[in-house]
């Protein structure tokens, strides 16, 4: 069942990319481009594939790349989102082989993005470096990044207070795990004293 | 001023909002939660006319004012329990985050709570319409018949002037009211809990988690010792009731069986739990038991004026309480106040153990016993956590869906304080933030950005690592019985005001020795537990920001966080020289102000204590609505049904001329119902 309360996620604009003022909130809610994403937002997607391990397809579903894109260039402004993009490529694209510490901690700060929604606390040598003007603090993008975070997709899960999966779903085993006997059927009435008590019979809990 | 429909599209029932229509109610009631709207609930269905003051707003009790605290709650940095109400600078609250640890051991307290004692008092409460249960997580156990006389059986703590026997009926009123999944059969078998023959809770138990059963499938008959020279305790899992809906019990009150109750505000909505994963600090849906729910069935008779903080209950020379002045307030960001008085034969204060004691203390009143604001109870609570060796599915349903109840009870309380065990069904997220803790370890992220960070793991490798990681969490939860101790206890000072200059609780809060015992026992059945279930113990304790509660016991670390669950600070007892409140929850030193909640509870077992409240509040209830009646006589005496368990005087309508309500049959067409399951 779809919870009501992820009605706003419809309106987020799948497509906010080229912006002139990332920082404008205006442009967030720019209305949605007729055509699929911008070329800007398809190498941010292909960048942030490397950086999560999620396809193409699981990111631009969530809605959020091109919010996340523009959340990037607001925190850390375009030269240095360039150089990282540029960086990037220079090390084929893997994050991992990154040197520049500058460079590392935008890669850090993404992955934390699109795995919670969460824009994080650059390192404080970093902040200092890029002179940025904002508090260097944490803060969860939009409530629709918390909802859409990839983490609970990892362990097969769903984020904390929205996607229900339904009643008693929580009894079955996950992907990956053995089934255990399940414990007798419950809901025998309370019994008198000195009654037999009924026995014990094994069935699903729900 | 009449019904008012709400925004969310369905009317908030019969009750009045806005300001007192009244010069003079006939019962006055201080604060919304849980405890003050059943008082309403059942004076108002009575026929009296109800005056509930309440300091917060009452923005949750929309739907559109439900989901902007969804969003709230998505947006917010740190998912505490407050986390989806928005502050109240007229009427704080405090927060969990107010406490930090400090690096050598020790905390600071930054937020409304003023501490100055050894230990922190861990738990926040919320003010807004509905309490602090509106972020409970709804685990509705009672106490075990032997809780109520401790030191009586055990040598410690206080004992209860009534007993278990006296509130068994008030236990299944309250199991009514807020809607109990449960199985009877299983908490007598297990517990020892007595029922009457036959009963069934109004719904089935919520079935149990595919942890609970990795757990039992490992646990259940096996013998273990806390120490080597105490005796054998037999490990079981034992699902736990729950204020939460669930499948209806056909059964249940003679065949009648139950209707789940929805969302306040959005009809046909909230009537099955979904398993959001969410309970604490909101539940999407509703399915999980809050106030709101009553409230839309309050009489007509009921008003709810919001924003009005009573800054102080008045009364005459003689001991009578008049009334109370409040502070009505339009806005909670900058607040401005004007002061007004309330007058009622009987006041009832339901502010919250906590504001209970400060608001008598704030008015001189109760003092003769110099107990008020001492007992200041918790459940300590004990975190272990740890990976399990294959994936069990964290972070599904409801937070807790059964424990082991082993330790609860028998002669060990004689030395170290009981405990319940929880185990958890969202993986380490109390004891480690997770999962965002997990991702920024992952990513080399460390807490102070002063710090190096890791180089970090990226892509594929992240995404495998999150996952096996996460996917085999595991964490337990021991509540321990706090005793009554007279120096843990909230007092006021002068000093120290809000913002509408209403002096700030300050607390004095310590573990006892038996308690420190029963965390250190806790503990090592917790290892005997990880080893049965061989998994990975990564349990540790140590000072820090984040371990306000850590502290050294014979040479051991430890650490406890609140429960949540104030008590004992006007406590019940059977003398007037030593407790503030009879067993009616009444002031021995004013027999016409009650002060009903968890304060009143002399002892607080292992149970998270709000079903116990609840009873107790019906059944204050009962004498109050006595007492009405007496002082308003003469009356029409109408027959045919008691006011509750157990109470045979006849029924006897409140003498006010009511309008009929606007919604539906009077609630004098289903009355009493509650105590015939
Ligand atoms: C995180 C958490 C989880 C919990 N989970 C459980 C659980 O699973 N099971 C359980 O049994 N218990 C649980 N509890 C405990 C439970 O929430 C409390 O026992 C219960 O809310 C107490 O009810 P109350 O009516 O006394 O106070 P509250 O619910 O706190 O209500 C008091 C009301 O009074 C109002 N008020 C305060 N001061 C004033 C004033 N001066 N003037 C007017 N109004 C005022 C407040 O705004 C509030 O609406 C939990 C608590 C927490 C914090
Ligand atoms: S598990 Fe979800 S639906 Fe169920 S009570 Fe908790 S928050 Fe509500």
């Amino acid at each position: 069942m779809a919870p009501h309360h992820t009605a706003p996620l419809s309106q987020v604009p799948s497509d906010l990319a080229d912006r002139t003022d990332p920082a404008d909130p205006a442009a967030l809610s720019a209305p949605r481009a007729p055509a699929g994403p911008s070329p800007a937002v398809e190498r941010f997607v292909e960048v942030s594939v490397r950086l999560t391990g999620f396809d193409a397809f699981d990111l631009h579903a969530t809605g959020l790349a091109a919010l996340y894109r523009a959340t990037a260039l607001d925190q850390v402004g375009p030269e240095a989102f360039e150089r990282f993009l540029a960086e990037l490529a220079a090390v084929g694209g893997d994050p991992g082989r990154l040197e520049g510490e500058t460079s590392r901690d935008i890669a850090r700060a993404l992955a934390h993005l699109w795995y919670l929604g969460v824009w994080p606390q650059l390192a404080r040598s970093v902040h200092t470096a890029l002179g940025r003007e904002k508090a260097n603090v944490p803060f969860t993008v939009s409530p629709e990044a918390y909802t859409e975070g990839l983490v609970w997709r990892t362990f097969h899960g769903h984020p904390a207070g929205a996607k229900a999966p339904g009643f008693g779903t929580w009894s079955e085993p996950p992907p990956g795990a053995p089934p255990v006997p399940r414990p007798a059927a419950p809901g025998r009435p309370v019994a008198g004293p000195g009654k037999e008590r009924e026995e014990e019979t094994a069935g699903d809990a729900v | 001023m009449s019904t008012s429909p709400r925004a969310g599209g369905q009317p908030t029932g019969g009750h009045r909002t806005g300001t007192p229509h009244l010069r003079r109610y006939d019962v006055i009631v201080v604060g919304a939660g849980l405890s003050g709207t059943l008082v309403a609930k059942r004076l108002g269905d009575q026929g009296w006319r109800v005056l509930v003051l309440e300091a917060g707003t009452r923005t949750l009790d929309t739907w559109p004012g439900h989901l902007d605290a969804m969003n709230t709650y998505y947006a917010a940095s740190a998912k505490v329990p407050n986390s989806p109400y928005r502050a109240n600078t007229a009427a704080p609250s405090p927060d969990v985050l107010d406490l930090v640890g400090l690096p050598g051991g020790g905390f600071r307290a930054n937020g409304y709570l003023v501490q100055n004692g050894a230990l922190p008092y861990g738990s926040d409460y919320l003010r807004a319409n509905g309490g602090t249960v509106m972020h409970w997580l709804g685990l509705t156990p009672r106490m075990h018949p032997e809780d109520f006389a401790v030191r009586r059986t055990f040598g410690y703590g206080r004992d209860w002037p009534i007993g278990y026997a006296d509130l068994e009926g008030h236990y299944r009123a309250a199991e009514r009211e807020l809607g109990v999944a449960g199985d009877a059969q299983e908490q007598s078998e297990a517990i020892g809990l007595p029922f009457p023959e036959g009963y069934v809770y109004p719904m089935h138990r919520i079935p149990r988690s595919y942890i609970d059963d990795v757990v039992a499938a490992k646990l259940d008959g096996v013998p273990v010792r806390e120490s080597p020279d105490a005796a054998e305790t037999t490990l079981r899992v034992v699902t736990t009731p729950h204020a939460r809906n669930s499948v209806p019990d056909a059964r249940y009150d003679g065949g009648r069986g139950y209707r789940p109750v929805g969302a306040a505000g959005l009809p046909n909505y909230g009537e099955r739990c979904v398993g959001n994963a969410s309970c604490v600090p909101i539940c999407p849906v509703q399915a999980k038991y809050n106030p709101l729910k009553t409230q839309a069935t309050w009489d007509s008779r009921v008003t709810l004026v919001t924003k009005a903080v009573v800054s102080r209950v008045l009364a005459d020379g003689n001991g009578r309480a008049l009334g109370v002045e409040y502070q009505a307030y339009d806005d909670p960001a900058a607040p401005v106040h004007t002061t007004h008085t309330a007058e009622a034969d009987i006041v009832v204060l339901a502010a919250h153990a906590i504001e209970n004691a400060r608001l008598l203390l704030v008015s001189r009143l109760a003092g003769h016993s110099g107990q008020v604001g001492r007992n200041l109870m918790d459940h300590p609570v004990l975190l272990t956590w740890g990976l399990m060796r294959h994936p069990v599915g964290p972070f599904r349903g409801p937070a807790s869906t059964s424990g082991v109840e082993s330790f609860r009870t028998g002669p060990a309380r004689r030395r170290r304080a009981p405990f319940r065990i929880e185990i958890a069904n969202w993986g380490w997220s109390w004891p480690a933030s997770s999962p965002g803790s997990d991702v920024a370890r992952l990513l080399g992220i460390t807490g102070d950005s002063g710090q190096p960070r890791g180089r970090g793991v990226f892509g594929e490798e992240l995404r495998r690592a999150l996952g096996e990681g996460i996917g085999r969490q595991f964490s337990l939860q021991f509540e321990l019985e706090q005793e009554a101790e007279s120096r843990n206890r909230v007092t006021v000072d002068p000093r120290h005001r809000d913002r509408l200059g209403n002096p700030r609780p300050v607390i004095t809060y310590d573990l006892s020795d038996r308690l420190k015992r029963g965390l250190a026992a806790a503990k090592a059945v917790s290892d005997r537990i990880f080893g049965l279930l061989e998994a990975e113990d990564h349990t540790a304790y140590g000072p820090g920001p984040f371990s306000p509660g850590y502290f050294r016991f014979e040479g051991q670390d430890l650490s406890f966080n609140g429960a949540g669950h104030g008590a004992g600070t006007h406590v019940m007892g059977d003398s007037r020289d030593s407790s503030v409140v009879d067993h009616w929850q009444r002031c021995w030193d004013h027999p016409n102000l009650y002060a009903v909640g968890c304060g009143s509870m002399p002892s607080i077992g292992t149970s998270n204590p709000s079903l116990t409240m609840a009873a107790l509040a019906l059944r204050s209830s009962e004498q109050i609505h006595r007492e009405l009646t007496g002082l308003h006589r003469p009356v029409t005496v109408r027959t045919g049904g008691g006011t509750g368990a157990g109470d045979l005087s006849p029924h006897v309508p409140g003498p006010a001329p009511s309008p009929a309500p606007a919604r539906g049959p009077s609630p004098h067409s289903h009355p009493h119902q509650e105590v015939r399951p």
